[in-house]
């Protein structure tokens, strides 16, 4: 890393090219790590944004939250359109980043083709993937990211089935299985940590992926003002592992001291409610193989909590949680 | 839910009745509209109403966004989320108007400031199709079987207080009803985007930028507070706005852009040394 690439909040610019205005819902993940995204990626930069909530609340007719070129078409091309683009901008002798960003429905189940393909080819563009876990745009419907037993609206409560019946898939596994130049886990609640990757990523050449998680308060029936706590509970749970993949080899950037219990996370969420203990231990033995598969089996490694059924899940305020 | 309730009501009470909504965007705080029809014999009619007998407006800032008056006659009603008494309201038409203040009514009740139940309450009040016996039984029946009696329970005295605090009068009709803004350009007035330069772009009604025209900051139902004195400067909450609206200044203080501030709290919950404080209602400092 050379000295005048930034690290820290203090050294980022204080120059916008995600301005107000956009339509986001209060207290929106997606808009917090795009926001930063662009602050760091800076003027030369041509985003792509294929459908999804990104580009309903930034591009509000005839409007637009970008200052910098945006461009929109189907659903499931981000990883061929931003090939289009910068084979264009080489053409034309245009230097810039070309930044596809999409959500976790573009990304895991119907752009992935596409993502498959522009990696294969070690194309030189972003892919950045910001995963509010359900296709939250349309309605809140299960996609391949929604976590084991959260509620969807195709993912019901009720006697028969409660909530999603399948784990998370794993696409960061799957992108490095492309061997990538760079593929990195961002975290909203990790400021350097996250600020470190996207310079990183801005300066490298080749294909490089940014996998971040974006708490959605309507489809996670949460709290407007939790969003940045809820990511950072969804690291220190294992829920979600910040790690980075270069020249090679995957590396974690940040561990957790202790693995906190799962519970803490799921009960500031609605859409986790209806839980019972057999879920909660099957989530959070997933979790804890998740946890060795990412740590290693360290001496110094905490024994993984498994739910003995002592805490309720249910939450208390807001009567629109978890309907 | 709020529509549905409403012919539900009806249908209690006697009456054949209808509901469906407008489609459109399903997203919190996006204006959507929803229609009631109700009569006395069976409706055939499957149209989207165009001239009401009584217009619900659940959020006073859509008068000055959206032609939601539109089509209603003198002869007709008006129910209108806010704080003024019907009197002071102007809303485009001269009509009967009843006046709640039901966003502090859902806090109250629900603790969250979603306010179709109450405003049926102060429907009840105004329309005599139904009252607030089949009403507040609808909201049990509805509210009951999706969110469970608990929040069945917080909705139906939303109702009632919403019922009891209904104020009843007639309101101007001053101003002109806003139109919708519709944007038709030819085909060369059409910004590319890409062929404008940056330094071009600020201010630009439409193409990059553009959507600082859009105030979002009517959203808010509580402000930030920022403490100049406390704050450390640690520029966490100016990383984690959503809304942008938290502004870097030279010396890396900051300054909350009131215009553009959806209320979500998220600047003070992340402040490691409580510089910034939720305030309820909205405020500028």
């Amino acid at each position: 890393m050379t000295a005048d690439e930034i690290s820290t909040i203090k050294e980022m610019p204080n120059n916008d090219y995600f301005v107000s205005g956009h339509g986001a819902c209060p207290g929106c993940g997606v808009a917090i790590a795009v926001n930063n995204i662009m602050r760091i990626l800076g003027s030369d930069t041509t985003v792509y944004v294929p459908a999804s909530c990104l580009i309903v609340f930034s591009a509000l007719y005839p409007t637009s939250a970008f200052r910098t070129p945006l461009l929109f078409t189907a659903f499931e091309n981000t990883g061929a359109v931003i090939t289009g683009i910068k084979a264009a901008q080489r053409r034309r002798g245009i230097e810039g980043t070309v930044v596809g960003i999409a959500g976790d429905g573009g990304t895991f189940d119907i752009g992935l083709q596409a993502l498959s393909g522009a990696a294969e080819r070690q194309e030189d563009v972003l892919y950045i993937c910001v995963d509010n876990e359900a296709y939250m745009n349309t309605g809140i419907q299960r996609s391949g990211s929604t976590p084991f037993g959260a509620w969807t609206t195709t993912t019901p409560v009720g006697k028969v089935t409660q909530g999603k019946r399948q784990m998370k898939k794993d696409v960061m596994d799957l992108v490095i299985a492309h061997d990538p130049e760079y593929a990195a886990t961002l975290s909203i609640a990790h400021y350097n940590d996250f600020i470190r990757k996207v310079e990183k990523a801005k300066h490298k050449s080749g294909f490089r992926f940014l996998h971040v998680l974006t708490p959605c308060v309507p489809g996670w029936r949460t709290e407007a003002s939790k969003s940045v706590e809820i990511a950072k509970l969804a690291v220190e749970t294992g829920m979600w592992t910040l790690f980075e993949y270069e020249e090679g080899e995957a590396r974690s950037t940040y561990k957790p001291h202790t693995m906190r219990p799962v519970t803490e996370y799921l009960h500031m969420q609605g859409r986790f409610r209806h839980m019972d203990n057999d879920d909660l231990n099957t989530l959070q033995r997933w979790l804890c193989a998740k946890w060795y598969y990412h740590y290693g089996h360290d001496v110094e490694q905490p024994a993984c909590a498994i739910y003995n059924g002592e805490k309720e899940l249910h939450f208390d305020g807001d009567p629109l949680h978890g309907v | 839910m709020a529509a549905q309730t409403l012919a539900e009501a009806a249908i209690l009470g006697g009456h054949h009745a209808q509901a469906f909504p407008y489609f459109g965007a399903e997203r919190r705080g996006a204006p959507v509209r929803a229609f009631t029809r109700i009569d006395d014999k069976r409706i055939s009619i499957r149209s989207q109403i165009y001239e009401p007998d009584m217009v619900v407006i659940l959020d006073e800032t859509l008068l000055e966004i959206d032609p939601v008056v539109d089509g209603l006659r003198s002869n007709g009603s008006a129910v209108v989320n806010t704080r003024k008494a019907p009197s002071e309201l102007d809303i485009g038409v001269s009509v009967r108007c009843a006046t709640v203040d039901a966003t502090s009514v859902a806090i109250e009740a629900l603790k969250a400031p979603v306010v179709n139940t109450a405003m049926l309450g102060a429907v009840a009040k105004v329309l005599d199709l139904v009252t607030l016996e089949n009403i507040q039984k609808a909201i049990a029946d509805r509210f009951g079987e999706k969110l469970g009696p608990r929040a069945a329970e917080a909705n139906v005295l939303a109702a009632q207080l919403a019922y009891d605090g209904t104020k009843e009068g007639r309101c101007l009709g001053a101003r002109s009803i806003v139109q919708r803004r519709m944007w038709l350009p030819e085909w060369d007035e059409v910004p590319t985007g890409v062929a404008l330069e940056p330094e071009h772009i600020e201010g630009v009604a439409v193409g990059p930028g553009s959507s600082i025209q859009n105030m979002t900051g009517t959203w808010r139902t509580s402000s930030p507070k920022y403490d100049r004195e406390k704050c450390i400067r640690c520029l966490r909450c100016w990383f984690t706005c959503p809304d942008v609206c938290i502004k870097r200044l030279e010396d890396d203080h900051v300054k909350v852009d009131y215009r553009y501030c959806k209320g979500c709290g998220i600047c003070a919950d992340v402040c490691p040394v409580d510089a910034i404080d939720m305030v309820k209602g909205v405020h500028e400092w």
